[in-house]
């Protein structure tokens, strides 16, 4: 019998082997005592709820920010996602060999949180849905002399309607897979077809709640890489852009309700994505065959086994922070639960972006090879075209050695952690009023970070896919 | 209570947990696989184009010499994924695979019309 892979592997001839013991303990090791090392020299007085924001040059802002600025990048994202469909369509079934599986899921997906978590929200401009939203917008406007009428978007909502959509596209990532084609696996067929569901749904959403109010709250590329450049250093205020201190914006944004819910969900999905294959892989295929014994069809049990986990990941990584919260919330000063739970979710970002990096690093290093190759001049994989002389490419698996990828995985989690407890402790100093007290919440947050690293060291040590 | 005397009790925990983890995990290290140091070149054999006994787990040491043979009773390709490397095999005929471990990482060797895998490669740094 052959299961089903998730998409990397369908994708990438070349996986990572697990990290070596020695590696893991190490690891293990330098997380624990970095964590009581900061706890001793943690400072009193909050440093990153102030984001310094100040205005670039005027010229640069203006040009950046202007009618045709805003006009072209649209037109790029727009193209972009329009291409992406017309290959999955009209292309070969060959996940390896269609455009539209590695431009989406890789390039993508993995490529702008890289960038916004450096620069900031680099995916806005070119977010085709909000360029098409707005046009129409516009357009209507012009016609009716007056701007469009919305509902009032309900703002207990928060951005759950986008934690919800960002598991369902991890969902049809790595759960639902389709038998033949070349592998079993999502085939770009029907990522077209997901895209243009998802297109139809997303302007209907910014029809009835308002384009930018979606994209806030609702739309799942733009909530899910606007979480991740939040880190970033460039932001938009007033119609200016300006350079802010990075890590600053996170805390802003942790405030509105679902936030939680959107960085556990990444958390989630990307555990998912590693232990499918290593980690829980006996238990997926357990519950399979309880499944299939009961007289289920196949292909649906091992998409409902798959599914189960995925939602066992998100319930329990939801758990552990939620104990977290729960901690810090019985420390005298504390702020009441809610507000403590949408509050410290900015926290979890960099160990949401530290688990992508030690999962999909090499992955992506390895499959940008053949987007910018082959993929690029024969992006419908029928051998038909030559676009830009690179079809023939081919992609160079020696160009990291497997310790390269080890300590790349291992530096991105103890980074991440780092980062995660330093926004932590400053949220705790100024959201409780004396100190002491601050610390003492900060424990349980400790606690939470080290169980999330110690399981994404984990995840690497029992073979990552 | 005391919090810099918790500290300091929380701190000499951790440093007790890392020393166990360091110790207990560098135990099992002697225990892992080494590579396929035997003269023998591993054979799989290929009954109703599925792999006798599953999957064959092949590991190696870069800069080793990667051998091993394929006994089919259906006529296929394998495809030695990553090393891109692929021989015909004929019904009821075998083909020997022969090549430096120069890549690091995991790959497998499949039967390429039948989509099935036959072996799953290790080449350990």
């Amino acid at each position: 019998m052959s299961l089903l892979l998730p998409l990397a592997h369908a994708l990438v001839a070349r996986r990572d082997l697990p990290i070596p013991t020695w590696l893991f303990a190490w690891a293990a090791s330098i997380v624990l005592i970095v964590s009581f090392f900061a706890l001793s020299v943690a400072w009193r007085k909050p440093r990153f709820e102030d984001e310094r924001w100040r205005p670039t040059a005027s010229g640069v802002s203006r040009a950046l920010l202007s009618l045709p600025a805003q006009i072209l990048s649209g037109g790029v994202g727009l193209f972009l996602l329009g291409f992406s469909v017309y290959a999955g369509l009209q292309g070969t079934e060959a996940p390896d060999r269609n455009f539209a599986l590695t431009f989406l899921f890789v390039t993508v997906w993995l490529g702008i949180p890289f960038f916004s978590v450096f620069l900031g929200d680099v995916f806005r401009p070119f977010n085709p849905w909000r360029a098409v939203g707005r046009a129409i917008g516009g357009s209507f406007s012009l016609i009716a002399g007056q701007p469009p009428a919305h509902l009032t978007y309900p703002n207990r909502l928060g951005r759950w309607p986008a934690a919800v959509g960002l598991l369902a596209f991890v969902w049809l990532e790595v759960a639902y897979a389709q038998s033949g084609g070349v592998s079993v696996v999502l085939s770009p067929h029907v990522a077209g077809i997901a895209a243009l569901l998802y297109s139809l749904y997303t302007l209907v959403m910014m029809t009835l709640f308002g384009v930018e109010k979606w994209c806030e709250n609702g739309e799942v590329f733009s909530v899910y890489f606007g979480m991740f450049s939040q880190l970033g250093i460039f932001g938009v205020k007033d119609g200016r852009l300006g350079r802010r201190l990075p890590f600053s914006a996170a805390g802003k944004w942790a405030t509105v309700p679902g936030s939680a819910a959107v960085v556990i969900a990444s958390i989630a999905s990307t555990s998912f994505d590693g232990a499918q294959e290593g980690a829980f892989k006996e238990g997926i295929i357990q519950v399979f065959e309880w499944l299939s014994d009961a007289g289920m069809d196949l292909l649906a049990a091992r998409r409902l086994s798959d599914t189960i986990f995925m939602g066992l990941c998100f319930a329990g990584i939801g758990l552990v922070y939620l104990v977290g919260v729960k901690g810090m919330a019985s420390v005298r000063g504390a702020p009441p639960f809610s507000k403590l739970r949408s509050g410290f979710a900015h926290t979890l970002i960099p160990i949401a972006f530290a688990y992508l990096v030690a999962h999909y690093f090499s992955l992506f290093v390895f499959q940008e090879q053949a987007q910018f190759t082959y993929l690029l001049s024969d992006p419908l994989g029928n051998g038909h075209t030559d676009l830009f002389g690179t079809a023939s490419g081919t992609v160079d698996f020696k160009l990291l050695s497997a310790n390269a990828i080890w300590y790349v995985q291992v530096a991105a989690l103890i980074i991440g952690h780092v980062a995660g407890l330093t926004l932590a402790h400053d949220r705790a100093t100024a959201w409780w009023g004396d100190y002491r007290q601050a610390a003492r919440s900060q424990y349980w947050m400790l606690a939470v970070m080290v169980a999330f690293t110690c399981f994404g060291l984990y995840l690497l040590s029992s073979a990552n896919s | 209570m005391n919090s810099n005397a918790t500290r300091a009790a929380l701190g000499a925990l951790t440093i007790i947990v890392a020393v166990v983890l360091l110790i207990v995990l560098k135990g099992n290290d002697s225990a892992s696989k080494t590579a396929n140091s035997s003269g023998e070149v591993p054979t799989i054999v290929v009954e109703n184009g599925q792999p006798v006994g599953g999957v064959r787990d092949l590991t190696y040491n870069k800069g080793e010499q990667i051998r091993f043979k394929v006994d089919s009773d259906v006529s296929d390709e394998v495809h030695v994924h990553g090393y891109d490397i692929m021989e015909d095999v004929k019904a009821g005929g075998s083909v020997s695979f022969d090549f430096p471990a120069t890549i690091e990482g995991v790959f497998e060797a499949e039967l390429e019309d039948r989509e099935e895998q036959i072996v799953e490669l290790t080449v350990n740094p």
